[in-house]
């Protein structure tokens, strides 16, 4: 229930069809893609111009009432889940792309724009955006430099942060600031890093300036099957090990592929206990050199088959089942959790080895999708929520694997971000020294600590239980998108 | 663009003189010969390169390891006494000068190699590794450290000015390849940051708040560093032009066109002109020149060159003069890195300091015409070196040291680089960073952000030992 002078001071900055208040219109707002969790918000408010924001925020500031930004809501760590006694504050309606540059290879944008729609605009001059979240067409900019969010080709071409050069906000008291800069470089603390995946936490993003990059002239993909896990494992160490940086790395074990494979047919090698997709892009000369040597160390690593796609359609079919690898999952078990952590390109081996193990001693399959060039993991672990002691058994499996991800040098999200999800996680991998800096940073940029609060960085009190993103019978929030 | 003399802002460390010479006499104690006090050894560390505004340490103390590092800074807060990290001394805006006395901490002697992994393209090392020592080691596995300021800085100096250099355009800058850190905070506590893996979602970035810090928030001891593969095919080509404007666009154009060119360098006239005489580079004219290098297999460099060339062609540039072999290549580049040296040469006892502006590469040729134009009015020598690739110039600014005049004009032609570059959207230092020289224009540049970077500072450091009065006016 929001604060009846709030509700009228708010009243004076916005239309009625802005600001929602009844639970049937807030009820849309009350998750992100993390559905376990849901709370209904005291409010939701659509602003439509950055003054309206600060407006917002000020107002909020004054009466101690908390807010969460929101952009499309898909979010897999609750980055977006409302807080019951705050506000939603919906950056839906930012929608505009203000401008492209392609002599400094760079386009200004509303935080609302979706991530697809920046590289639709910049196509015509040969150029897109380069970070690629599989949700990219539908989550927003805004979102993915809160989140940082990674994607496929984020091995070559970096994370969100690697590609936004100037964020402008609007911190929790109503002042405007801008991080960052149109140059190379910028002086001072690099307050755009603090930005980029600070998960709504330090400022409202009202607008971004971000990177563009040539569009390759030809992209080629190789699969490559291997008949043992860990053997597929070491190939991706030795690609990177013969200073190889593919565009895309990825990686899919057996139970993935047969799973994919009933939903894509696209002919992937059903009998290999993993496969490796290896994209390079480029020019044409630079594609042909950089595949021959990809083919080169694949073969030594002991690929029992290696194609490498024809043309641009095939191309896509390679990759189809990769970006369909959530769905098709889902469609093979009724439960499954799925896990984000990071490990250092090398424990890959020695990781998948343990993860098999694990899955042997808890009796429950694991089917392992991930960005395997990175060392980011998204094990999924198939259940059935039904079946007695069945989620507790996975929730421990779970744990085990971050458990795992951090005793080899890894995180525990590599791209979804903490939110409410991994406030665990967080104590087991970060000791008091780096907890009480991230505290300092949050006070130093929202003293109050109501933008987003109570995730991102955890009180001691919530050290005490990892976090998964646990999808039951389909009820993952916008299933129709391909995600990770 | 100031001396440090004109920012009067109060220190608000002690400089009480029985704390500081309570903390020299425990570090003699603890360290022996590694706390120094001579005049020598203090003089020493009272500056970097650049402006020689000498401020001395009260001591010099030279750790080995992390736990050292911790004590040191953990005596030094108790005390309320400064603290500065010294690498070698090849920074350029004031960042070493011990404005109020206190602690040099030499961190040159934690100078191992603490791992290399090869099938991960990282390695971690002390802070006082110095770039060519990491590349020395590295040899023979196949991989290298790109990032080249030119000087042959300490890793922890490049990570704590967020140094980059002359093949940022295609590697970045130590803001891309720093992956993680081990950094002493003010409170005597040893921090990680960041981490073996690739990507992490989780917490606030720490890792790039302390690159680029300048040892005002926590003091660098180790650095995990991106590595990369040596490339297949590596060539260098020298072309001249008849106009300096010219050359800037043709690079502009290089940069439009998308071509992944490892290293692209502007000399103007005068600068040509210096490093023909002081580095004897026979067979080029006094004329505008970029400086190129490609990276890549052999196609693709070959490739890369020749795309290069049409354009450099059609902006009046001369035909590609040609460096393949090594000893060729290292030869042009070591000019190239003389270029500070050169300068300096061409007016003995005179005195230089650089300028950094970094603008949108779409503003660069507009940014280095009107700073030509500006520097003829002044009638100082200037000449104008940069990595143009990521819209980043130099100019060496020289100037007679006995001649206040003199002085006070250079400091203003610099002064106006920097709120040009602003200007034009731009920033006042590409890669030299704030030190004492640029609080003013980090303030223009940043407004109301300098109030957060402000009270991060606090929170960090709340008795501002940390090398005080440097990159965030308080």
């Amino acid at each position: 229930m929001l604060d009846p002078a709030v509700h009228a001071k708010l009243a004076t900055l916005l239309p009625p069809s802005a600001l929602l208040t009844a639970a049937e219109d807030t009820k849309p707002y009350e998750c992100d893609g993390l559905t376990i969790y849901r709370e209904l918000p005291a409010a939701v408010v659509l602003p439509d111009t950055e003054a309206q924001v600060a407006a917002i925020l000020a107002t909020c500031h004054a009466a101690r009432i908390p807010v969460v930004a929101r952009g499309a809501g898909t979010s897999l760590s609750g980055g977006a889940l409302p807080d019951r006694a705050g506000i939603v504050l919906s950056l839906a309606k930012f929608r505009k792309i203000i401008a492209v540059d392609p002599l400094t290879r760079t386009t200004i944008v509303q935080p609302g724009v979706r991530n697809l729609a920046i590289s639709e605009a910049a196509a015509a001059h040969g150029l897109y955006y380069a970070p690629d979240p599989s949700s990219q067409i539908a989550c927003t900019i805004g979102g993915n430099v809160a989140e940082n969010a990674g994607g496929v080709h984020c091995l070559k071409y970096g994370l969100t942060v690697h590609n936004v050069r100037r964020v402008r906000g609007v911190l929790i008291t109503g002042e405007i600031v801008e991080f960052g800069g149109e140059a190379l470089d910028s002086a001072g603390y690099d307050l755009l890093a603090l930005v980029n995946g600070s998960e709504g936490l330090l400022a409202v993003i009202t607008e971004v300036t971000v990177k563009l990059t040539p569009k390759p002239l030809l992209a080629q993909v190789a699969l490559a099957a291997f008949d043992d896990i860990e053997r597929a494992g070491a190939a991706v160490g030795a690609i990177i090990g013969a200073g190889i940086i593919p565009a895309g790395l990825e990686m899919m074990d057996q139970p993935a592929t047969r799973a994919v494979e009933q939903y894509v047919h696209a002919n992937y090698p059903l009998d290999a206990a993993a496969v490796l997709l290896v994209e390079s892009d480029g020019t044409p000369e630079e594609v042909a050199a950089e595949m021959a040597e990809i083919r080169r160390v694949l073969a030594e690593a002991g690929a029992t088959e290696i194609r490498i796609s024809k043309d641009e359609a095939q191309r896509l079919l390679f990759w189809s089942g990769r970006k369909a690898a959530f769905p098709a999952v889902g469609r093979i078990t009724p439960d499954y959790y799925c896990m984000d952590g990071t490990i250092p390109r090398r424990a890959l081996p020695h990781v998948l080895q343990r993860i098999g193990e694990m899955s042997a001693e808890f009796g429950l399959r694991c089917a392992n999708v991930f960005h395997a060039g990175d060392g980011n993991l998204h094990p999924l672990i198939l259940f059935d929520a039904n079946k007695p002691g069945e989620t507790e058994r996975t929730e421990a499996f779970g744990a085990k694997i971050l458990e795992l991800c951090i005793e080899v040098g890894g995180t525990v999200t590599g791209e979804h971000g903490v939110g409410v999800e991994k406030l665990g996680g967080m104590c087991v991998q970060f000791a008091p020294g780096e907890l009480s800096r991230f505290l300092g940073i949050k006070a130093a940029f929202d003293a109050a600590g109501l933008l987003n609060p109570g995730k991102g960085v955890p009180t001691l009190q919530r050290c005490a239980e990892m976090g998964k993103m646990h999808v039951h019978h389909g009820q993952l929030r916008h299933p129709e998108l391909p995600r990770f | 663009m100031n001396a440090p003399n004109e920012l009067s802002r109060a220190p608000r460390v002690s400089t009480d003189a029985a704390a500081v010479s309570g903390v020299v006499a425990r570090l003699r104690a603890d360290f022996g010969d590694r706390a120094a006090t001579t005049p020598a050894v203090r003089d020493q560390h009272s500056h970097g390169e650049g402006l020689a505004d000498a401020a001395l340490p009260d001591v010099v103390v030279f750790p080995h390891t992390n736990a050292e590092v911790a004590a040191i800074v953990g005596l030094c807060n108790a005390a309320r006494v400064p603290v500065i990290a010294f690498g070698v001394g090849t920074s350029l805006e004031g960042h070493v000068a011990a404005l109020y006395g206190g602690v040099c901490m030499d961190l040159s002697q934690m100078h191992h190699i603490l791992e290399v992994n090869a099938a991960d393209l990282d390695c971690r090392v002390q802070a006082g590794v110095t770039r060519e020592q990491l590349n020395a080691d590295l040899k023979g596995t196949g991989l290298f450290f790109p990032i080249d300021p030119g000087a042959n800085a300490t890793i922890g100096g490049m990570a704590a000015t967020r140094a980059s250099g002359t093949n940022a355009v295609r590697y970045g800058t130590m803001r891309e390849n720093v992956l993680g850190l081990t950094v002493v905070t003010a409170d005597g506590r040893i921090v990680r940051t960041g981490g073996r893996a690739r990507k992490s979602a989780a917490g606030y970035d720490l890792t790039r708040l302390f690159v680029g810090a300048e040892g005002t928030l926590g003091i660098i001891t180790e650095v995990q560093l991106r590595l990369y593969g040596v490339p297949a095919a590596i060539s260098a080509a020298v072309c001249q032009f008849e106009t300096l404007e010219g050359a800037v666009d043709a690079v502009i154009n290089a940069i439009q066109h998308g071509i992944p060119v490892a290293r692209i360098e502007l000399l103007d006239d005068v600068q040509m002109d210096a490093c023909i005489r002081y580095s004897k580079l026979a067979g080029f004219a006094v004329k505008p020149t970029l400086f190129f290098e490609f990276h890549g297999s052999e196609a693709g460099v070959a490739e890369q060159a020749a795309t290069m060339q049409e354009i450099t062609t059609e902006f009046g540039g001369c035909a590609f003069e040609w460096a393949t072999k090594p000893e060729e290549r290292t030869r042009l580049w070591k000019a190239r890195h003389a270029a500070y040296y050169a300068a300096m040469a061409m007016k003995p006892g005179t005195q230089g300091f650089a300028t950094d502006a970094c603008v949108p590469i779409s503003r660069l040729a507009d940014c280095i015409m009107e700073t030509k134009a500006d520097i003829a009015t002044t009638g100082l020598t200037a000449p104008i070196v940069g990595h143009v690739g990521d819209g980043n110039f130099h100019l060496v600014v020289l100037f007679d040291p006995a001649d206040p005049g003199q002085r006070a004009q250079a400091e203003g032609l610099a002064k106006r680089v920097s709120l040009r570059a602003i200007a034009m959207g731009g920033t006042c230092t590409g890669e030299h960073g704030i030190g004492v020289h640029k609080l003013d224009a980090l303030v223009v540049e940043h407004g109301e952000a300098v109030e957060l970077m402000r009270t991060l500072k606090r929170a960090f450091d709340p008795n501002d030992i940390l090398n005080p009065g440097k990159t965030v006016p308080l």
